[in-house]
């Protein structure tokens, strides 16, 4: 019976943390790239929950077309905040950019806050479900999973053969040998950046299909912190790691959550939380350089 | 082909370069000369756009570029071998020989220029696969040099290209250099810090100290100055 439960828990555990790795790329290519830690990493997927919650619940569009729809506005705040903000602060002390991006993350939870309320909000989207026997899949968790992979898939051919995605991956490796090379390093930061937010905001659709519950202006907050946990065990620069990151993160997250509830007089909800970051403490203490990285 | 005028730069608010002037003639090896943290690395990443000039003009082959962003004088023909390499270390040797190429004017002539390339260094013909982190100091070296080949430049400047290196490989750097400039035929800024294999190799010297030009002339006559020998190279 309970290996059943944990099991399906990590069914269940798998197809989120395809979402958490998707949810996570963002962040990692933007370090990778920036060398920028976006703090307001969280508020990003945050807007794209709220597309897809706006886009379904006034206008009866579906989720899997709020996917376009936020990967768009993504790409435009990226280059709205690159070009307002970041570009000028990308040689200043790593302190302006924290500060900058908590700036941003704070503005758009405001200016949501303004629009839509602070209240709890959901959406009901009901596709039907797959019953696996020792779990029930409901199709959008499903829908929501291939989407991840997908783009995971999409993101790696970008950077493998087009000429943008091999000078971004130049930029990676050494920004000054990239410019001797003729690489308009500006234009791959702009870009780069531009396309993490893109993934990002995607993402929030992503997960709002997962949960389609909770969406309110704040709820970014606990997805930073589980994206900074991700990326640091796929190796921060890394968008593949971060990807596998997130699948790890996600069967750690669901099958602890099945042990600590045979515990008596526990929360585990709460516990697993604290378990992502006791893991995030040994991981800096032990590998500083993320599990997944063999070099 | 290269004219600096004035050139005022430097970090942040620390002014690095107080208004050397300098040319380089077509088809010639410029050498620039001098202590170390004089401002020479700063000149040539100020020439090539990676530190922003703040006063002063360069013009190449007559057009004045003092602002033109990186990525277009590399367009220009223009290109470094950085201090330090800075080689794409992930990747394979023929990875990074390629990104070199990634002007769209330098990757229709790709292949040829590979061809030219590894013809120049067969050792990076074998190596091609490896990954370039993978490679010895001196061949790492070679491929910074042949990596700046690859986008087809007509002036190549080079940053302390023998740094590190053992003696004899000190050697083949120097050679190199000078068949680049005979046989390709490409006009060469050589900043070294190894004054006496620079002074015979280069035709033009000019002498860099705390950011300015402090003296200038033919290779053979500052080589044969021993007052200026003495005064500012130390041998």
């Amino acid at each position: 019976m309970i290996f059943e439960q944990l099991a399906g828990n990590l069914i269940q555990g798998l197809v989120l943390g395809a979402i958490y790795g998707m949810a996570t790329m963002g962040l990692s290519l933007i370090f990778g790239v920036l060398k920028v830690v976006n703090v307001g990493h969280g508020a990003f997927i945050m807007v794209g929950a709220f597309v897809t919650l706006w886009l379904f619940n006034a206008l009866g569009i579906i989720p899997i077309f709020a996917i376009p729809v936020a990967l768009i506005i993504g790409l435009a705040l990226g280059f709205l905040f690159y070009y307002t903000v970041m570009r000028k602060l990308i040689k200043a002390p790593e302190l302006a950019t924290l500060l900058a991006t908590f700036a941003i993350g704070v503005l758009l939870e405001e200016t949501i806050k303004l629009i839509f309320g602070s209240e709890f909000r959901g959406y009901n989207w009901a596709v039907g479900k797959i019953n696996l026997g020792i779990t029930v899949l409901p199709f959008t968790k499903l829908y929501a999973c291939l989407g991840s992979v997908a783009i995971a898939v999409l993101l790696y051919l970008w950077f493998n053969k087009t000429r943008a995605g091999t000078a971004m991956r130049s930029v990676v490796e050494d920004s000054e040998g990239a410019r001797v090379c003729g690489v308009n390093v500006d234009g791959v930061y702009a870009l780069s950046f531009a396309i993490g937010i893109g993934l990002t905001v995607t993402s929030g659709v992503l997960l709002t299909m997962f949960i389609p519950v909770g969406i309110n202006p704040y709820m970014g907050g606990s997805y930073t912190l589980k994206a900074f946990v991700i990326a640091v065990l796929g190796g921060l620069a890394s968008p593949y790691g971060a990807f596998f990151g997130g699948l790890v993160f996600g069967l750690i997250e669901n099958g602890s959550y099945t042990l600590f509830a045979l515990l008596p007089n526990v929360e585990p909800f709460a516990l697993t939380r604290f378990l992502s970051f006791a893991m995030l403490l040994l991981i800096l203490l032990i590998r500083p350089t993320g599990l997944l990285r063999a070099k | 082909m290269l004219r600096v005028e004035n050139l005022e730069s430097g970090y942040g608010p620390m002014q690095v370069l107080w208004k050397p002037s300098l040319e380089v003639k077509k088809g010639s090896i410029t050498s620039l000369l001098g202590p170390n943290g004089v401002g020479k690395s700063t000149l040539l990443r100020t020439v090539l756009g990676s530190v922003q000039p703040w006063k002063g003009k360069i013009t190449y082959e007559g057009i004045d570029v003092t602002l033109l962003p990186t990525h277009k004088k590399v367009d220009l023909g223009i290109t470094l071998v950085p201090e330090g390499k800075h080689l794409f270390v992930g990747m394979t040797v023929q990875e990074n020989l390629i990104m070199g190429a990634y002007r769209k004017e330098a990757l229709k002539d790709k292949d040829d220029t590979l061809e030219l390339v590894y013809s120049l260094f067969p050792v990076l013909k074998e190596r091609g696969k490896q990954a370039a982190g993978s490679l010895s100091g001196g061949e790492q070296q070679m491929v910074t040099i042949a990596r700046a080949l690859m986008t087809k430049p007509k002036l190549i400047m080079m940053d302390e290209p023998s740094q590190g290196l053992a003696p004899k490989l000190v050697g083949e750097v120097f050679e190199t250099i000078e068949k680049l400039n005979t046989e390709i035929g490409l006009t060469i800024l050589l900043v070294e810090q190894n004054a006496e294999a620079s002074l015979k190799a280069a035709d033009y010297v000019y002498i860099m100290h705390e950011g300015r030009i402090k003296t200038e002339g033919p290779a053979k006559e500052i080589a044969e100055s021993s007052d200026i020998r003495e005064a500012y190279l130390g041998i």
